[in-house]
């Protein structure tokens, strides 16, 4: 048995979590005023932070257990629509479609899941492509439920505790609510036991196997929960556009941009995808006064810049070193 | 000593290929199986197949007298099956502390637990002052024992160990002795593939020599050795 003194120095790990909890902090505050202190961005912000909110939550399933979807525009669509046929056609208020909306989602990717999950390597990221394409379709075509291409206009919504849905101070708030909790809710599992369960699958299904880890499971449940919440950002969404039509909300330029996002923020880490949507949507929006419409431009500099030199993403090269760091100083302490 | 694990018939084919071929074995709770047999000899198809990882032709296996034939390898593990890889898979991306951190997230949701309880084990295989080291990093010999410490993460009743001598120098292998020798008198049952003839005749019990899929011998490590059949085997008809 070996001292005490393997276990590394409590004091220097405290200071650098205390400085990154402030730091998230401090950025949190200075979103929470925003809408005060620049209202001219407020439509930016919340563009911002419903990217926030979907490229966390894509990360569940794409960055901490492996699986790359580009379908995940599939659970914006359908949340969106769930808002706005539900409140044109069968009157039902936010409250009420937003739950159906994640049921439906988290329904869909079990289903989905089901089918997929036994297949490895590139198969299931062909079959998310596909699924998307076929809720795109089948919103086009079905006219009777979705109003076909021109898509539908949200006209009214319920009022929860009397909050205007359509108005961009409410729609702000929300967003940045939803964006924390997806957030708040990756920090949490990311050390327990399903954090560490969706890690081993990603590193390696036969060895997580050996370490009584099943992966077709913990490929469902993470799907699941990604998908769910990805449908109550796309409720969001569909309050913010109010106008929805198929082309936008099926998209799979929107399934790439979500995957992108956090790919360059850092797969598999709790702040990565946060950090990715901030640089993306910041730099289209700098950008857009220099090159008119040079977003494909922005996302390939982005893409190739991260390739080159950090292949694991902004905060996922940063936790990286940060690692080796900490292993550095318990050895360098006896 | 009751009964730990027992194959019965097992037979693999990969394609035209019979990997293995009826082959049965029986193993006691506390007891040290060697599993010897040239290149090519279905060691490790046998392994997989005992531990879930490959679909039997035919035959079945009974862990505890439970048959777990078509339980699925992860099912196995929670039962109690220990298994190493032969080429170590370590979870390269995370430390030396989270890889036998996740095994033992099996038997409490606790992290504080599980830290403890994967600590000591990398105590025991002498990893502990790495426990924070990216696993990718580490060398073939520290990775064979991790894979080891993962193995024991899961609590085994039966381990089974696929050539965790290998690449190690000369004192690490009687390390391993001793540790494997410990184990068994805690009473898990062991199952060993190795190259290295010496360790295998000093670690085991009982020894099962295959040859293209069938078992030839079995016994005592000195008979075993004496039997023409596994000298044929090895060395080729015109020596025997």
């Amino acid at each position: 048995m070996r001292p005490a003194e393997v276990i590394p120095q409590p004091a220097a790990f405290a200071v650098d979590r205390v400085l990154g909890w402030a730091a998230g902090c401090g950025v949190l505050v200075g979103i929470a005023l925003l809408p005060q202190l620049l209202p001219g961005y407020l439509n930016l912000g919340i563009a911002l932070l419903v990217l926030v909110g979907w490229a966390t939550a894509w990360d569940v399933l794409g960055g901490w257990t492996g699986q790359v979807s580009l379908g995940h525009a599939a659970f914006v669509g359908l949340g969106a629509y769930t808002l706005g046929l539900g409140a044109n056609t069968y009157r039902m208020p936010p409250w009420v479609s937003a739950p159906v909306a994640v049921l439906l989602a988290v329904g869909l990717a079990w289903a989905w899941g089901r089918v997929t999950f036994r297949l490895r390597g590139p198969y299931f990221t062909l079959s998310t492509i596909a699924v998307a394409e076929i809720l795109r379709l089948g919103a086009i075509n079905e006219r009777w439920l979705t109003g076909g291409g021109e898509g539908i206009f949200v006209r009214e919504l319920a009022r929860p505790l009397g909050l205007d849905l359509f108005d961009r101070h409410v729609q702000y708030y929300w967003a940045l609510l939803y964006a924390a909790c997806a957030v708040a809710l990756v920090a949490y599992l990311a050390p327990r036991r399903f954090g560490y369960q969706m890690r081993a699958v990603r590193e390696d299904e036969e060895a997580a196997q050996a370490a009584g880890v099943d992966p077709v499971a913990v490929k469902l449940r993470a799907f699941m929960l990604s998908a769910g919440l990805v449908a109550f950002g796309g409720v969001l969404y569909g309050a913010y556009l109010s106008a929805l039509v198929p082309h936008a909300l099926f998209d799979l330029r929107l399934s790439v941009q979500i995957a992108l996002t956090a790919i360059i923020g850092g797969r598999g880490t709790v702040w990565g995808p946060a950090v990715g949507a901030v640089l993306i949507v910041l730099a289209a929006e700098l950008f857009r006064n220099l090159f008119a419409s040079a977003n494909l431009l922005i996302y390939g500099l982005l893409i190739v810049l991260v390739v080159l030199f950090a292949p694991r993403g902004i905060v996922g090269q940063w936790e990286r070193w940060r690692v080796r760091r900490r292993y550095a100083r318990s050895v360098a302490g006896r | 000593m009751r009964e730990a694990l027992r194959a019965v018939d097992v037979t693999v084919r990969f394609g035209g290929l019979v990997a293995l071929d009826g082959v049965e074995v029986v193993l006691r709770e506390g007891e040290i199986l060697g599993l010897i047999g040239p290149n090519g000899a279905g060691k490790s198809t046998l392994f997989n197949a005992l531990t879930g990882y490959v679909p039997l032709e035919r035959g079945r296996v009974l862990f505890f007298g439970q048959d777990v034939t078509h339980l699925p390898a992860h099912a196995r593990a929670r039962m109690g099956m220990g298994r190493t890889f032969q080429i170590e898979r370590p979870f390269a991306e995370l430390t030396v502390l989270e890889n036998v951190l996740i095994p033992a997230f099996l038997h409490t949701q606790d992290r504080h637990k599980a830290e403890q309880v994967a600590r000591a084990l990398l105590d025991r295989v002498e990893l502990g002052d790495r426990a924070l080291q990216p696993a990718g990093d580490l060398n073939l010999a520290r990775r064979r024992r991790l894979e080891l410490a993962r193995a024991l993460a899961v609590r085994p009743r039966v381990l089974f160990c696929d050539e965790v001598m290998a690449g190690l120098t000369p004192p690490a292998q009687q390390e391993m002795v001793t540790l494997l020798r410990g184990l068994s008198a805690d009473g898990i049952a062991i199952v060993v593939v190795e190259h290295i003839m010496r360790v295998i005749m000093q670690l085991s019990d009982h020894v099962v020599v295959l040859a293209a899929g069938q078992k030839i011998a079995e016994g005592r490590p000195q008979e075993v050795a004496e039997d023409p059949r596994v000298i044929e085997a090895y060395l080729g008809a015109a020596v025997a």
